[in-house]
């Protein structure tokens, strides 16, 4: 039972985790929560929706919910960003606000606001391993977020254009002296940060099986906890603070209560906060 | 009035004050001159609290400035004003001096029903009386940053005045001041002493040194390499080899 | 007036004291993404005392509201100290938490929320709005305004001149929490029933677009965007579902182009000096 609890917390963990890494990616690069981030996530979701409606396959759909998002990051990142970087430093944190709030009243529009099913994308089969059991959608989930949290960290951590991303982050007048196009890594780190957010989406929707356009805000703001927990600007700590998230998650709810799981989550959150800012595993260390 | 007492500030490895021991005497116009990074603003902000002091004493009167927050140092009656000019940018010259009052004027909540009290006229003609001995008052209802350069130096002055403090620190005054400007600040460092206060100021240039500081400290590389009048200081071996570098022999 | 004008009207004022909490802590330098959490322990506790307690609304608006503020002063000690951006994220943290706790909590009512609570009329409450005006007209003409006009414009010299910076910050949180909590005690009492959900983080958010919109530089700005907030619904009905894509649209380009918002302190002084011209004028 206590492992069956276990691989259910890892796979909700891992939606977590992208979103926390989409999070952290743009706030190590600028220093600013994009607040817009989690209604990117409903986004993604719905676009998600849309495509496998139109009998799109499930991988394609993913994909295209993944540039979709990613696109609409890039806007966020033009709108929302660029234009206040010499503005009060909390002005770009606001105008997210503001953006979300368009991304869910667009998203009521186009779907509507009442829950909306996710169609059967692929055969549902279980697997019995051991004393779990495992689901193909858990599969499928746990391998996609896998690959691209590894993708990304190696990405990152061996790329040239992962360095110049490193540097932009710690230094980014050094960073644009030596050569670096600063607003192609910004346009970049968005638009990969938009694209964690999408996938997730797409996943959280397969494990819940129906989405409203105001699922965003509690995922985002789960999202963020999963950051700070694990380390602001910090790309493993993100991974592994979603999936911490996501196990506490699931246990409070097998045992505990189910009512108490956000009063956990983001009284972790506020203890952190102001206890230990700097999360599990610092921040920052890339 | 200032002791300074064996004052070191390490940045992780970086030595940017090693043992700086000195004091600055009641009404003494004192100097700390030194090259580029030598550490000089560094001593400021220790002693103004910007800044917490890896060892050592500041002692002020009496007080013991080091853990002090920068509120409270400048309560005791140290004042300051900045390299690069920081003036409320938000403000008007006149309210950049009238803020700088409300450590002396009841400026907690009570301050929403005292707006026309009788007290608070004082306060308003002492404001008005320090802008026009800085040649200020014609220009007190203009935004802070409209002023011309030397004009913005003269009201970061008077703000750190309007505080009535016992000791103002002058973080390089006259930078990017012409000779005629240089002469004026001199005699207004003057008028500052002859009202009873002492100034202890940072300079490059070697006119506003030499001709108005009764006392100097010379710093290089975060050590205090000579203290003196102006005379002993340019006759001094040590501060020449600073300034310019060792002779090749 | 018809009872849904009414409502309207009524909430209009709610959400320009709601706006005025927001901005209360803004004077500081500070933006809070928790005010609805604050709300939310006012109108919980002066709905609780009205209702089982039998305590009239007046006092018990008050005692909800210092509760919050006390709470408001609890968890400020902490979270002031962290700097901007961990500033906003303690904040929602927090009313999150609060959120959470009253859905619940059972003495009130857990997930079925309260009812009950009744008394608050629209004189009442433009009355506190009138109240809480005249304050802050006071407060920005005082010296403790321009104190916290000097934390703003630069926190650093603000201290070097005598400021205690710590304490202006607390101070105003004490204070937005105080008004977050009257609004909430007015709220309940309107409304006659609260929920958590009540209390949710979009509510700090519409705050926040409010202190935005109108202007963050005076309090008219918090007045003219809870106005112009409660209004625009009605008024862009012929939009019909798209009115708040239109409104957000309109505050990211606001931030583009006029991040102060509409009112600027500049235009308020001018205001100011212009209605002394015609009074003077007047008695000459």
């Amino acid at each position: 039972m206590f492992l069956q609890q276990l691989v259910n917390g890892l796979t909700l963990g891992s939606t977590y985790s992208l979103l926390a890494l989409g999070f952290t990616l743009v706030l190590g690069l600028l220093n600013m929560l994009n607040i817009a981030h989690g209604d990117v996530f409903m986004f993604g979701a719905f676009l998600g929706l849309s495509f496998a409606m139109l009998g799109v396959p499930l991988y394609l759909a993913l994909i295209l919910a993944m540039a979709g998002a990613g696109i609409v990051t890039i806007i966020i990142e033009r709108l929302c960003f660029r234009p206040l970087r010499k503005a009060h430093f909390l002005m770009p944190l606001l105008s997210t606000i503001a953006f979300g709030i368009v991304l869910q009243n667009v998203a009521t529009q186009i779907w509507g606001s009442e829950p909306v099913r996710y169609p059967q994308a692929t055969e549902i089969t279980q697997f019995q391993l051991g004393p779990v059991l495992v689901s193909s959608i858990d599969i499928i989930i746990l391998a996609t977020s896998l690959v691209l949290m590894l993708g990304i960290d190696q990405f990152v951590k061996r790329t040239s254009f992962g360095r110049a991303m490193r540097a932009t982050s710690e230094k980014p007048q050094t960073a644009s002296l030596l050569g670096v196009n600063i607003n192609w890594v910004i346009i970049f780190t968005f638009f990969v940060s938009g694209a964690l957010a999408g996938v997730a989406g797409v996943l959280t929707a397969l494990v819940y099986l129906q989405i409203t356009p105001f699922i965003g805000i509690r995922q985002g703001l789960i999202g963020m906890v999963a950051m700070v927990i694990g380390g602001v600007g910090n790309l493993r700590g993100a991974m592994i603070g979603g999936l911490i998230i996501g196990i506490i998650e699931v246990m409070n709810d097998a045992y505990f209560t189910a009512g108490y799981r956000d009063i956990i989550l983001f009284g972790l959150f506020l203890a952190f906060i102001v206890f230990k800012p700097e999360g599990l595993f610092g921040t920052k260390e890339r | 009035m200032l002791e300074i007492a064996h004052i070191s500030k390490h940045f992780g490895g970086l030595k940017a004050l090693e043992e700086i021991t000195f004091h600055v005497k009641e009404k003494q116009i004192y100097g700390l001159i030194g090259p580029n990074g030598a550490g000089k603003t560094t001593l400021f902000n220790l002693i103004t609290g910007f800044l917490p002091a890896t060892h050592g004493s500041i002692q002020f009167l009496g007080n013991e400035l080091t853990g002090l927050k920068a509120h409270k140092i400048a309560k005791l009656g140290i004042a300051r004003t900045f390299q690069n000019i920081r003036l409320f940018s938000t403000m008007t010259v006149k309210e950049n001096v009238l803020v700088a009052q409300n450590i002396r004027a009841r400026s907690g909540v009570t301050s929403l029903v005292r707006l026309f009290s009788a007290k608070e006229k004082r306060f308003e003609e002492e404001a008005d009386d320090l802008l026009k001995r800085m040649g200020l008052w014609e220009k007190r209802k203009e935004q802070s940053l409209s002023l011309a350069y030397g004009e913005q130096r003269r009201l970061e002055i008077a703000r750190a005045l309007a505080l009535e403090p016992r000791l103002l620190l002058l973080d390089e005054p006259a930078a990017g001041m012409n000779e005629a400007e240089t002469e004026d600040l001199l005699d207004r460092i003057s008028e500052i002493r002859n009202m009873g206060k002492t100034v202890f100021l940072i300079e490059h240039d070697m006119n506003v040194v030499m001709g108005i500081c009764d006392y100097i400290s010379v710093l290089n590389f975060g050590e205090l390499i000579a203290q003196g009048t102006p005379d002993e200081i340019q006759a001094s071996e040590a501060v020449i080899e600073a300034y310019l570098g060792r002779e090749e022999e | 007036m018809s009872v849904y004008t009414q409502g309207v009207v009524a909430l209009m004022g709610v959400n320009i004291l709601m706006a005025l909490s927001v901005y209360a802590i803004v004077m500081a330098d500070q933006v809070s993404l928790g005010n609805a959490g604050f709300m939310a322990i006012g109108a919980y506790t002066s709905a609780y005392l009205s209702v089982k307690f039998g305590i009239p609304i007046f006092p018990s608006l008050i005692i909800g509201a210092l509760a919050a503020s006390f709470i408001g002063i609890l968890i400020g000690i902490p979270i002031l100290r962290l700097e901007g951006l961990y500033f906003v994220m303690g904040t929602f943290g927090f009313g999150e938490v609060v959120r959470s706790f009253f859905m619940n909590f059972e003495p009130t009512g857990g997930a079925y929320g309260f009812r009950g609570p009744v008394g608050a009329t629209l004189p009442m409450i433009y009355g506190w709005v009138l109240a809480f005006m005249v304050f802050f007209w006071l407060l920005e003409r005082s010296r403790l305004g321009r104190s916290l006009d000097a934390l703003r414009d630069d926190a650093e010299v603000a201290s070097s001149i005598g400021l205690n910076v710590t304490l202006l910050k607390l101070g105003v949180f004490w204070l937005g929490s105080f008004t977050a909590g009257i609004a909430g005690g007015l709220y309940a009492h309107y409304m006659f029933y609260i929920e958590s959900g009540n209390f949710h983080i979009l509510v700090s958010a519409m705050a926040i677009l409010c202190v935005i919109l109108g202007g963050m530089y005076t309090f008219w700005g918090a007045l003219l965007g809870g106005v112009i907030f409660s209004i625009l619904p009605e008024v862009l009905r012929f939009m019909g579902g798209w009115r708040l894509s239109v409104y957000g649209s309109v505050l990211v380009l606001m931030m583009i182009f006029r991040p102060s918002g509409i009112i600027s302190r500049h235009m308020v002084r001018n205001a100011g000096e212009w209605v002394g011209g015609i009074f003077r004028k007047a008695s000459s």
